[in-house]
């Protein structure tokens, strides 16, 4: 077949071209049309995942946003055993420190429980900060030594129940921007401080765990008292911060929440990157 | 002649044993179907109310099977030569350089006889857009007169928190920070100040300061010395306050100066006393300008 | 011809004269190139930027009055926030099409700036900025500074609590201008930080100021790079004279249209599947509230570095300061661009070369630019690294101060280090007699006792690059146009019409895929050029025309 000018305006050529025309006119006019009008309204639910679920004790809207409790005294003596045989090498039998850890006494359940649940105790290496890794003891062991702990010596807080039925997510976001996303981000991700120190990512920690780090305030990171934050704002807090760990994400890949580092990378690399392959294909190499 | 017999072989040019371009021709045909039918998905899509994954699929879809199948088209079913242009010189010749010397010295004799009038011209053009300049600029905004050396702190304005409630001595732990502005200004850029309360610590304190923190309370202009974010990551184990933006570190202790990133002084210090009702409040405003530098600071 | 085209033609002609012009355009001689691309892909990103963003303007409220949001995202109902955020919000999730018309407009600006960058560098490791091309470099040079500052302002504009940080540190840059830079500031938000002016006066720059600029601009450039004609690389019977590619029509106008489309469906698909900047999620700009790993978009990234890198100093003195940010943040854009823009006569004074050149550089025979683009571009390069210091300390888990003085360190030593290993590499591959060529056409033969030989096609005695040299066809629409007008136009031949000579208006009423030219590929390689490529030009210019018409008679013999 030979293939000039004329025999491009063949019939079953302009008959293609149509098609593509109007497919393109269908497309405008699409979004012509339905582009204005509003009411394709994306649902904002706010999910909390099944395992967050768990963690919360009480489910009455009218109950009290955060309960304190120290953990029965009847663990105690399972908890001074696991006390004595993980701990007792830094913080001293009696828990009262030494040159190479901090004193426990007078802390309160709370801080105990954060770090021993965490994961972040015990400390493989006391120079750097303590991460987050999989946990060593059990609900219950963690409980029994935060109890024998707390038994020591009074004060501090125990170990919170957070109630986020009633909680107002909004409330949440807004005080999350205020006192937290300085340092863990906007959308929690966490990332590095000065001199060799980190805000944790905020995913995967439960409910008590934020409302414990709140209040206890661990390693850096500031103390939120009762004056600072009352219960009621914790408990925004934290739903709004199990919600940041599944947030909407109606854009399609989320980039892991880091911001625009990913989305240019994204841009050139993908974006750029891709075009230049088409644009390799369509403009071809030297010598033609 | 065995050059041209050579050519006739190669698959790129010879078009007349182009054989391929019927299954090229249906492939692109094919191209422009689907690209219809993403279309008409893309409709539906809108219609039944839109999702943003399926219409940028679709949308993908319907432009690329345009774009591929148009480019093949032009790729493989047009003749590509490669065919040769003469590049004509863009300066022109000598004769049309003359005529357009000529052309330009004849308006200019005729302008410059009167060169005065084109002096006064120039003048009052000038004038004009100069003039013209000031109501614009002036409308655009204020000058800015003292109100970069301003804040809202005042003598005895009373520490309020974002709520609005007043900072009681007993509403910070030791270790916490907070947010806090003078009463009735509560989110103004400018009055932002960070309350930290770093309790066992030696603090240093410059000469003539050793009032301005009470009973382990330190407050602190919020605004970066260096390009004004809110420095907002007070680092509670180091004691040290951290700017977002450019990592700027401040030592709280030794009264907010810089230790480390491009912030050049240290964060202005905002006098405080306790009053009888245990109620945080400023001795006075800032003593100097809070915020990054400008030219007409200077020292001060 | 078509009759109702003709008819078009005609009522256009008489009153337009289109034919004239639009003949020549039709016939227009495109090289063709991969690179050539990319100027391309940033234009048609553009349109993309065009369609979308007049999308948004019919949705975008540029107000910053503080309003109750009561729209469908839950998690900031009930929150204060200025009506631009609110709008914002409203285009992501109630407008239909909304959220990937504002991804894919975000995308798009995101790839037109890279688009414009990478079409730079090929610009100038090329070389095709030297004469006589200096004012669409200028002009491009300014198109790069608009997009950036639009890119920018664009950015600021949902008022979110990012971008609003980012708005922060744009009012102490203008402020740390000396002798005027708090006049500006306050001229340009309407007062002190933060004012209720900037949101709408960004609004007004972003959308009608800047695009107009844009649009003139473009406009000039390409009508420069149209009158000029493209720049080709050298290859045989490409010369300094002449243009060889494929036809405008319908060769050209096809591929540049598909690729528009193409463009146009990669930035769809990443908007509709890959998020960027999710504003539901930073909330709005509360002037006291901050989050951190705040970073600007890639292209501002290299002004962030330098903001980060900067050592804390500061000039003062006679009652005066110059603030840290002026240097990293007013200075360095500063010398940037005009260095940049001014570019090729900073080269001209170096080499003294006032010859036309139409013909590209290849990069490696030209080392001392390529070294020293490279250099800098290193430079460059380590700044825009340095804008995620945080991140990159996160994600590596290294101390924060550790990687700020890496790469205060890298930023001095790594551009001297990357230009002499450029210098190297190209004095390198100079020596290499066929670098980069593709390999010539062999055939392989295995004797009967096993041995191999290798014999170059084409009678190639010389042994490295295949010598045969392509003819490259005249414009075939000059022959349709002569047998259309049987012959009685000649005396109107266009004059860049080469090789149209007698035999070929002899030929009457040969469609032009009869004219077929002799063997361009045939395995031909990159072909070594001498290195002063003017003079390679004449070399060839008009051999090949002449050769042509010869052929193209004895061939209808």
């Amino acid at each position: 077949m030979k293939v000039s000018l004329r025999s491009l305006n063949s019939s079953k050529a302009r008959a293609l071209g149509i098609s593509a025309l109007l497919s393109t006119a269908v497309g405008f006019a699409g979004m012509l049309a339905f582009g204005g009008s509003s009411a394709a309204a994306q649902q904002a639910t706010q999910q909390t995942s099944v395992k967050e679920a768990k963690s919360v004790t009480f489910t009455q809207a009218n109950a009290p946003a955060i309960v304190y409790k120290n953990p029965p005294s009847s663990l105690i003596p399972e908890g001074r055993t696991l006390f004595i045989e993980n701990c007792s090498t830094c913080h001293g039998i009696d828990a009262g420190g030494s040159s190479r850890a901090p004193n426990l006494q007078g802390l309160g359940a709370a801080t105990i429980d954060f770090w021993v649940y965490t994961g972040r105790m015990p400390l493989e290496d006391p120079t750097v900060q303590a991460v987050q890794k999989p946990r060593k003891f059990t609900r219950q062991q963690t409980l029994a030594i935060a109890a024998y702990v707390s038994s020591l010596a009074p004060g501090g807080p125990g170990i919170p129940s957070v109630n986020v039925t009633g909680a107002n997510i909004s409330q949440g976001q807004s005080l999350f921007s205020t006192n937290c996303a300085a340092c863990h981000t906007i959308t929690g991700v966490g990332d590095a401080l000065a001199n060799n120190v980190y805000a944790p990512s905020l995913y995967g920690v439960g409910a008590t765990q934020i409302a414990e780090a709140v209040r206890t305030g661990p390693g850096n990171m500031p103390r939120f008292g009762n004056g600072t934050l009352s219960n009621a704002q914790v408990a925004d807090i934290v739903k709004y911060v199990l919600y940041l760990q599944r947030p909407q994400d109606p854009g399609g890949l989320a980039l892991g929440h880091v911001g625009p580092v990913t989305e240019g990378f994204v841009g050139i690399l993908i974006g750029l990157g891709g075009l230049m392959l088409f644009g390799y294909w369509v403009g071809g190499r030297a010598q033609r | 002649m065995s050059d041209v017999q050579q050519a006739r072989k190669d698959p790129n040019l010879d078009y007349s044993s182009m054989t391929g371009s019927r299954s090229m021709e249906r492939f692109i045909g094919a191209l422009f179907v689907i690209s219809f039918l993403a279309t008409i998905g893309l409709g539906v899509t809108f219609w039944l109310g839109g999702q943003p994954q399926v219409e940028g699929a679709l949308l993908f879809v319907a432009l690329v099977g345009i774009g591929v199948g148009i480019v093949a088209w032009g790729k493989y079913l047009t003749p590509h030569g490669p065919y040769v242009q003469e590049r004509h010189d863009l300066r022109s010749s000598d004769l049309d350089r003359e005529a357009f010397y000529k052309s330009l010295e004849r308006g200019n004799k005729v302008l410059g006889r009167r060169s005065f009038l084109g002096k006064m011209l120039g003048v009052s053009l000038g004038a004009f857009a100069i003039l013209q300049l000031f109501p614009f600029l002036r409308s655009l905004g204020p000058v800015p007169g003292k109100s970069l050396y301003l804040t809202d702190w005042k003598h005895g304005s009373q520490l309020t928190k974002v709520d609005g409630s007043p900072v009681l001595v007993s509403d910070l732990e030791v270790g916490g920070a907070m947010t806090v502005f003078p009463e009735g200004f509560i989110g103004n850029a400018v009055d932002q100040v960070i309350l930290v309360r770093p309790g066992n610590y030696d603090i240093v304190t410059r000469p003539g300061r050793e009032t301005w923190g009470p009973q382990g309370y330190l407050a602190f202009s919020k605004v970066c010395t260096h390009a004004g974010c809110p420095v907002g990551l007070y680092q509670e184990l180091t004691q040290q306050l951290l700017c977002p933006c450019h990592q700027s570190l401040f030592d709280v202790l030794t009264g907010a100066t810089p230790v480390f990133g491009p912030a050049p002084r240290p964060l202005p210090q905002l006098p405080i006393y306790v009053d009888a009702e245990g109620v945080i409040r400023s001795q006075s405003g800032f003593n100097e300008p809070i915020g990054p530098g400008f030219w007409e600071r200077g020292n001060e | 011809m078509n009759k109702r085209v003709e008819k078009t033609t005609e009522w256009l002609d008489e009153r337009l004269g289109i034919a004239k012009g639009g003949r020549s355009s039709l016939n227009k001689i495109f090289p063709d190139h991969w690179s050539f691309m990319l100027g391309e892909i940033a234009l048609y990103s553009f349109i993309v930027l065009l369609f979308t963003g007049v999308f948004l303007t019919l949705f975008y409220v540029p107000s910053t009055q503080q309003i109750i949001y009561h729209g469908s995202y839950a998690p900031l109902r009930g929150q204060s926030m200025s009506e631009a955020y609110a709008s914002t919000l409203h285009i992501s999730f109630s407008v239909r099409a909304g959220l990937v018309m504002r991804q894919m407009h975000h995308w798009a600006a995101n790839i037109f700036i890279a688009a414009i960058v990478v079409h730079l560098c090929r610009v100038f490791f090329t070389g095709s900025f030297r004469k006589p091309r200096e004012i669409n470099w200028i002009i491009g040079s300014i198109l790069l500074i608009l997009a950036i500052v639009n890119g920018f302002i664009g950015y600021s504009l949902p008022d979110d609590l990012i971008s609003g940080t980012g708005i922060r540190i744009a009012f102490s840059i203008v402020e740390s201008v000396p002798l005027v830079g708090s006049y500006l500031a306050f001229f340009l938000f309407g007062g002190n930080y933060p004012g209720n002016a900037i949101i709408p006066r960004f609004y007004t720059i972003h959308v009608l100021l800047v695009p107009a600029l844009i649009v003139g601009l473009l406009a000039a450039h390409l009508g420069i790079m149209y009158h000029q004609k493209h720049t080709q690389y050298p290859a045989p019977k490409r010369t300094n004279k002449n243009v060889v590619g494929t036809v405008f029509w319908p060769t050209y106008a096809l591929e540049a249209g598909g690729f528009f489309f193409i463009t146009a469906a990669v930035i769809a698909a990443l908007g509709g599947l890959v998020q960027i900047n999710p504003i539901w999620l930073y909330g709005p700009y509360v002037p006291y509230k901050v989050s951190y790993a705040v970073q600007p978009d890639w292209y501002m990234g290299w002004l962030d570095g330098a903001l980060r890198l900067m050592p804390s100093w500061e000039v003062v003195g006679f009652g005066h300061m110059i603030p840290n940010v002026f240097f990293p943040a007013v200075l360095l854009p500063g010398l940037t661009f005009t260095a940049l823009s001014l570019w090729p006569f900073i080269e001209k004074k170096i080499t003294k070369d006032d010859e036309v050149h139409n013909l590209c550089d290849r990069p490696r025979d030209n080392p001392w630019r390529t070294s020293l683009g490279v250099g800098i571009l290193t430079f460059y390069i380590v700044l825009f690294f340095a804008s995620s210091t945080d991140v990159l300390a996160n994600t590596f888990n290294t101390s924060l101060n550790l990687v700020l003085w890496t790469f205060r360190v890298l930023l001095i030593a790594l551009p001297p280090v990357a230009g002499y290993v450029t210098y190297m590499l190209t004095k390198e591959t100079e020596v290499v007699e066929e670098a980069g060529s593709r390999r010539p056409p062999v055939v392989i033969t295995r004797s009967l006792d096993g041995e191999y030989h290798s014999v170059p096609v084409a009678g190639d005695e010389a042994g490295g690059v295949v010598k045969e040299e392509f003819e490259p066809m005249e414009v075939p629409e000059e022959k349709e146009y002569e047998s259309f007008m049987g012959g009685v136009a000649s005396e109107h031949r266009d004059k860049d019409l080469v090789g149209v000579g007698e035999s070929s208006s002899k030929g009457g009423g040969s469609a032009f895929h009869d004219e077929i030219g002799p063997s361009r590929s045939g395995g031909s390689g990159i072909f070594r050029v001498p290195r002063n490529l003017p003079g390679s030009g004449g070399l060839f210019g008009g051999r090949g025309s002449r050769r042509q018409r010869r052929r193209g008679g004895q061939d209808r013999q």
